[in-house]
């Protein structure tokens, strides 16, 4: 008993170390899982109130940016509308069936946390579970895919940015249709690598890059960015540097994209695998 | 020690809200984040009991990693640094030993011994740090290029803090 307790006197200092550690190391393993980081999420509670007023100082500075991209989209958007209505014909209209038809729902949120300085970056959203967000949807800016939803509370969701090494999206070159895996390499927050395309297809500088349906979380079709270089890698493939079309760096408004069809998907793939 | 108490605790807090609200922020290149917020455990006195080190440590890695949403990596680096400093200030230690109740600071033991000290502690910090960020050793030399950046970046800062410090 003695000499447990001269022990214990003796090496104090070790003990409380290993024990601080100990407890670092386990929140490190366990909370930067991300799906099951209750503790995360209550915790976020409480800088949430700091964090958004640094967020809105940031967006009010930001306005008159945000003010002519909202005008530019509007135009888009009335443009598209412009094409769908048809007035010439009045007696015979088309039923829009949105039941059938609406693959994907749209819903805007506001970036109020991000970091873009790690090697695994993750931003918070102020939208959750009671607006609709679930695990697994799409997160786009208004330029291009910025990441994929890996948590929500009640009014917020944590999601994992596309400058996160963990983070790997099916992506293909629009001109000619030739997919491969784009991923972050950890090094500038502009840039993405593509690899997977082998070196028969033809690319170019300025080529632009985009997301194929395979996944099930992003709609087809969504601009990823641009070529910027390209060299070979191995013997058989292509490493192509792709830059950005979301800036990370003012990430601030946000469009998630949930797949309404996803489960119907996933669970005819499962028969056959 | 009531006052020494305050004091420390002032400097706790105008760390934590530089480190948080502006060096958070700052990002070259992907290779150069300062973390400033270990100076807080290079200048507690001299001596402090090691578990009160230790907590306090603890304490500070573990509201910084819920500022920056990083569970655990923060935490076990300042743990580390906390653990380590007894032996760093006695590597360092100046040729007639430490005056008693004192801050290990610039004011007191000069400019070459604090470089001295504090290199080697934000060195250690960064590099657990980084390397736990990464967790794992592909892109080693990577890695140990943000080390070295970033602390040649932290180490200007908190001189310049020190400086300032000694000015007033």
């Amino acid at each position: 008993m003695r000499n447990l307790l001269n022990f214990l006197a003796r090496y104090n200092n070790l003990i409380i170390f290993l024990i601080l550690e100990g407890i670092a190391f386990y929140l490190l393993t366990s909370g930067n899982k991300y799906h099951n980081s209750r503790m995360l999420n209550s915790v976020r509670g409480i800088t949430h109130g700091i964090e958004g007023k640094i967020n809105n100082t940031r967006a009010y500075l930001g306005l008159r940016e945000i003010n002519e991209k909202l005008a530019a989209e509007n135009v888009a958007l009335k443009n598209s509308i412009g094409k769908l209505v048809k007035r010439d014909n009045p007696v015979f209209f088309s039923v829009e069936d949105s039941s059938n038809k609406q693959q994907y729902q749209h819903t805007s949120a506001e970036a109020i946390q991000n970091s873009i300085n790690r090697q695994k970056n993750f931003f918070t959203i102020n939208r959750g579970e009671s607006q609709g967000i679930k695990v697994d949807m799409a997160v786009l800016s208004g330029n291009g895919v910025a990441g994929v939803i890996v948590g929500c509370s009640k009014n917020y969701s944590v999601a994992m940015s596309l400058l996160n090494l963990d983070f790997k999206l099916s992506a293909r070159i629009k001109s000619n249709g030739y997919f491969g895996s784009l991923g972050w390499d950890g090094r500038d927050y502009r840039y993405a690598v593509l690899s997977e395309i082998p070196q028969h297809v033809l690319v170019n500088v300025g080529d632009t890059i985009e997301t194929t349906g395979y996944s099930a979380i992003f709609p087809e079709g969504e601009l990823i960015g641009t070529v910027s270089d390209y060299e070979k890698f191995g013997g058989d493939f292509y490493k192509i540097t792709v830059l950005l079309m979301t800036d990370f760096k003012k990430l601030h408004f946000v469009d998630i994209i949930g797949n309404m069809k996803k489960t119907e998907q996933l669970e005819l793939e499962k028969l056959y695998k | 020690m009531i006052n020494s108490i305050l004091r420390f605790g002032l400097i706790f807090i105008l760390l934590i809200l530089l480190q948080v609200l502006l060096f958070n922020n700052i990002q070259f290149s992907g290779y150069v984040n300062p973390y400033v917020y270990i100076m807080f455990i290079l200048l507690l006195p001299v001596e402090i009991p090691s578990w009160l080190l230790l907590l306090l440590s603890f304490a500070t890695g573990l509201i910084i990693d819920i500022f920056s949403g990083s569970p655990g990596m923060h935490t076990s680096a300042t743990v580390l640094a906390g653990f380590v400093r007894p032996y760093v200030l006695r590597i360092v230690s100046p040729r007639d030993g430490y005056e008693p109740g004192s801050d290990p600071s610039m004011i007191i033991y000069g400019l070459r011994w604090f470089f001295s000290y504090a290199l080697l502690m934000v060195v250690i910090h960064h590099t657990t740090l980084f390397y736990i960020e990464v967790f794992r050793f592909a892109d080693f030399f990577r890695t140990m290029m943000r080390v070295i950046l970033s602390t040649m970046f932290s180490m200007t800062f908190i001189l310049l803090i020190e400086f300032y410090r000694r000015g007033k």
